[in-house]
């Protein structure tokens, strides 16, 4: 490439083109040696090209204003924190010796033949890393750029520093120090290239592009602080007081727009009554291109939308409505109204979650709507009844799953529940109707326990912190671990039924308990198999017992229920809150093992269930699961295959032997 | 015939004989580009096309008779067409809505029925009558752009203590907009009027300029006298002192 012909081409050109190059050509080792040079050229150039505006050497050249007048001047309006460039001169050990060249920034003379020294003293010389002497860096003739630090205008002394902190805040991109010729300011420059032609000041504006362009009054207006709007006139009558806001085009048109927009909505209206839903439409769509957010237009719209079946558009318009007029009556009761319909087009689409957010809404906009309230009291009631109907279908689902487990929790179910009724023959001073309402909120609370309900707050409800107790008391079904197995069933030592294969004894226990099951359910099951049922209970007990004694700890609760349960960790959390808030309660209450069982069964189901619709759901709840349980005991029954039934044989033998024995 | 009297009514005034007619002229005039300048305000234009616009009907009532055509129309028309003419796009209807403000007060918007669109027609066909008229010369050059160079020049002269104090280049400005009420604006060069607007706000304030060979106005125009200074000056004068006549 070319390397001259490549630096004139961009020259011309400018920026746009040195960019492309970079991207095209950046493979190409020709650009790369001259692509440094390019840059350089580029800075010049669009210093040139891209002016604003003209710029004017300074007028007191042209006007030759004489030597003294110059001197004195420039010594009256220089500043500190501007900024001059000058040659070095000398340097001598306690600073640098300037003669001024010109100025760059605040003050705009021309000084070059006033042959003004300034001098920089070594403190404010910044140290430039390697060099040991600051001073060093700098050599006689270097033009340096520098700030003015101080003044002592009787005396006619500059001090110059070299650090940017005495330049203003505005100036602090500017680089101090050596420069090049480049870097001149350009009012200097022009200077030195007129200097010899001696132009007019005219000619050298008129000659200028900057004066061509035509957004320099704009510049211009705004780097004096003159508003080009708002421009000040001297006329009485063109003072800014006199104009009214009103009287201002924009207002004038807004106010024009609406009534406009409103015309087109009335007529709108007028189709719409007539059933002529298509131009009414047009109608309203005008309107709102006419003025977008016409509060009319998007009520109208909205009640056509409604009416033709999209509610979701109604909404949106009806909102859009509410937001730009907040008291509109007509958008507030439509969006009642369509809110309520949307609820029930949700309803039956099962959403019902977002219908009840949809009717709370409703009737938070106005709560004097009886059809959004009635709607909500509807569509709880059924959002309660759904959530009982998947807690039975769940509570089957968990039997179903339960009749798949292995035989050996088959055969510990069974066996604690024999326990626990004979437990609580034994022991239960009450009528039977404790015993069976604690069975059966036992029953309940397993099973409630053994649900996984996907409503939370459901979840809540029927909090299992009670059943939670009875799976720890009663090591009752849910769990599925072996390691729960293990730890409920540590081999007992002084039975006679020893337990060698564990597996093998628990199929003997089932079908021990199988039998006792099968003559009542209240039966008594006397037996080694009662003993050892009795033993694990025992440990069941001691737990519970000591965790009773310690009502103030949810951890411990918590733990152990973790163990048992495969429930999420928030409901955990929850329901460890919900335990140990009512074993606290409780603990203190009771010693007898079965009372707290009893109480903790009917006062579990009173707060559980906060109203009194809970409590009646809570009864049928309990009564459903009742049926579930004996169904699952049913099936239990029959899902036991016959290998099992043989060991059972086995078992039941065994023990008559050792019965013989004794 | 009419026409004639209108065009020898403006060489009258160069020439200073004035008759009755002539002053009534430059009255309806100077309302009339008062009417310009403040609808210009609240349509938001910038200080170029508003020129224009004023240049605009000037020049057309230079060789127009305003028994023959409705003034105010033509002010509307130059409006127009002067937003185009300096890119600062203007609509007709925003036009038409400020200018009925200002005939009635206080009403209402227009409605946008069939008076609307005859006025905007109206309005386009004249703007087509204010361009035949002109020839269709219609892009001037404006002092402004001189007058903000000069102020730049006459800035980096000054202390910059002094030039904050007084507001030279608001005044300078303003004195500028003022001129385009009379048709002062079209009988000088812009350079000219830049300077005598500059001069006149310079000494207001009685600032001080250093003085070398040549005063700081002949460095900037090459071409004017001080006289001449003097009797643009004298006109701008006179344009304050006919607001309180014709307002």
């Amino acid at each position: 490439m070319e390397r001259d012909l490549l630096r004139q081409s961009v020259s011309y050109h400018g920026e746009n083109l040195m960019l492309l190059l970079k991207c095209e050509q950046s493979e190409n080792p020709d650009f790369k040696r001259v692509a440094a040079d390019l840059s350089k050229t580029l800075n010049q150039s669009v210093r040139i090209v891209s002016e604003a505006h003209a710029v004017m050497p300074p007028l007191e050249q042209f006007m030759e204003v004489c030597f003294e007048e110059r001197r004195e001047l420039f010594y009256r309006d220089v500043e500190r924190g501007d900024v001059v460039i000058g040659r070095i001169n000398s340097v001598r050990d306690f600073g640098l010796f300037i003669t001024l060249l010109c100025t760059a920034g605040g003050l705009e003379r021309d000084i070059e033949d006033l042959e003004i020294k300034a001098l920089c003293p070594l403190r404010c010389v910044p140290s430039t890393g390697n060099h040991d002497d600051p001073l060093s860096y700098y050599q006689i003739g270097d033009l340096l750029r520098a700030g003015v630090k101080g003044i002592d205008r009787y005396h006619e002394k500059l001090t110059l520093s070299l650090y940017s902190s005495s330049l203003p805040p505005h100036l602090d991109k500017v680089k101090l120090g050596v420069i090049s010729k480049e870097d001149l300011p350009l009012h200097y420059t022009y200077v030195n290239v007129t200097a010899d032609s001696s132009q007019t000041y005219e000619k050298l504006l008129e000659s200028s592009l900057g004066l061509s362009n035509p957004l320099n009054v704009d510049y211009l207006l705004g780097k004096l602080g003159v508003s080009d709007t708002q421009t000040p006139s001297l006329m009485r009558g063109l003072q800014s007081k006199h104009f009214k806001e009103d009287d201002f085009a924009t207002a004038i048109r807004k106010k024009q727009s609406v009534s406009w927009a409103l015309k087109c909505v009335k007529v709108g209206v007028g189709h719409f009554k007539s059933r002529r839903y298509v131009e009414a439409m047009n109608e309203y769509n005008k309107a709102l291109e006419i003025d977008t957010n016409n509060v009319e237009a998007l009520v109208a719209r909205g009640a056509l939308y409604a009416t033709k079946g999209s509610l979701m558009k109604a909404i949106d318009d009806f909102e859009l409505a509410l937001e730009n007029c907040p008291t509109h009556r007509n958008a507030k009761k439509y969006l009642c109204q369509t809110l309520v319909e949307r609820g029930g087009q949700l309803e039956e689409e099962e959403k019902l979650v977002t219908a009840e957010g949809l009717y709370k809404r409703a009737i938070v906009l106005d709560n004097t709507f009886q059809g959004a309230a009635e709607a909500l009291e509807k569509l709880q009631l059924r959002i309660q009844k759904s959530l009982e109907l998947k807690e039975q279908e769940a509570a089957k689902e968990q039997e179903k799953t339960k009749t798949v487990e292995t035989s050996a929790e088959k055969l510990r179910k069974i066996l604690k529940e024999e326990k626990r009724m004979k437990k609580k023959r034994k022991r239960s001073t009450s009528s039977s109707t404790s015993s069976d309402t604690s069975s059966t909120s036992s029953d309940d609370s397993s099973s409630t326990s053994r649900k996984k309900s996907k409503k939370r707050k459901h979840k809540r409800r029927r909090s299992s912190h009670g059943s939670k107790k009875h799976k720890r008391r009663a090591s009752s079904c849910s769990d599925k671990t072996v390691d729960d197995d293990i730890e409920w069933f540590p081999a007992p030592a002084n039975t006679s039924a020893s337990y060698i294969d564990q597996k093998q004894s628990i199929s003997k226990l089932i079908s021990e308990g199988e039998q006792s099951w099968e003559k009542s359910r209240c039966e008594d099951g006397r037996g080694r198999l009662d003993d050892a049922i009795d033993r694990s209970l025992e440990n069941l007990k001691h737990g519970a017992q000591s965790e009773a004694s310690r009502p103030g700890r949810p951890d411990v609760n918590g733990e152990v229920t973790d163990q048992h349960r495969t429930q999420s960790i928030s409901e955990c959390a929850r329901n460890r809150r919900d335990s140990s808030s009512t074993q606290s309660e409780y603990s203190q209450k009771s010693d007898r093992y079965s009372k707290e069982f009893s109480l903790q069964g009917r006062k579990r189901s009173e707060s559980e269930r906060g109203g009194n619709e809970k409590m009646d759901k809570g009864e049928r709840n309990s009564h459903d699961q009742d049926d579930g349980r004996k169904s699952s005991g049913g099936s239990l029954k029959k899902d036991i295959p016959s290998n099992l039934l043989d060991i059972f044989s086995q078992i039941a033998e065994f023990e008559k032997e050792k019965k013989l024995q004794k | 015939m009419s026409t004639q009297a209108s065009a020898s009514g403006s060489v009258n005034e160069a020439r200073g004989r004035r008759s009755a007619q002539d002053v009534e002229d430059s009255k309806t005039h100077f309302r009339v580009c008062r009417f310009i300048i403040e609808t210009g305000v609240k349509l938001g234009m910038r200080s170029v096309p508003m020129a224009t616009a004023c240049v605009l009907y000037h020049r057309f009532f230079q060789s127009a008779s305003l028994q023959v055509y409705e003034p105010y129309l033509v002010a509307m028309s130059a409006i127009y067409l002067a937003g185009k003419v300096e890119e600062q796009h203007l609509r007709t209807r925003d036009i038409i809505n400020v200018c009925h403000r200002y005939f009635h007060p206080e009403s209402e918007p227009m409605e946008l029925d069939g008076k609307f669109w005859e006025l905007r027609d109206s309005i386009v066909q004249c703007e087509l009558l204010v361009l035949r008229q002109l020839n269709f010369q219609v892009s001037f050059e404006h002092p402004h752009k001189y007058v903000l160079h000069y102020l730049l020049s006459v800035r980096s002269l000054l202390n910059r203590h002094a030039w904050s104090r007084t507001p030279i280049a608001e005044t300078a400005l303003a004195v500028l907009k003022d001129s385009y009420h009379g048709s002062v604006c079209v009988r000088h060069k812009p350079q000219h009027l830049a300077l005598t607007s500059l001069y006149l706000a310079l000494q207001t304030y009685g600032v001080q300029l250093p003085r070398g060979e040549l005063e700081w106005w002949q460095v900037v125009c090459a071409d004017i006298t001080k006289a001449q200074i003097e009797t643009i000056m004298s006109e701008l004068l006179q344009l304050y002192d006919m607001e309180a006549k014709c307002t």
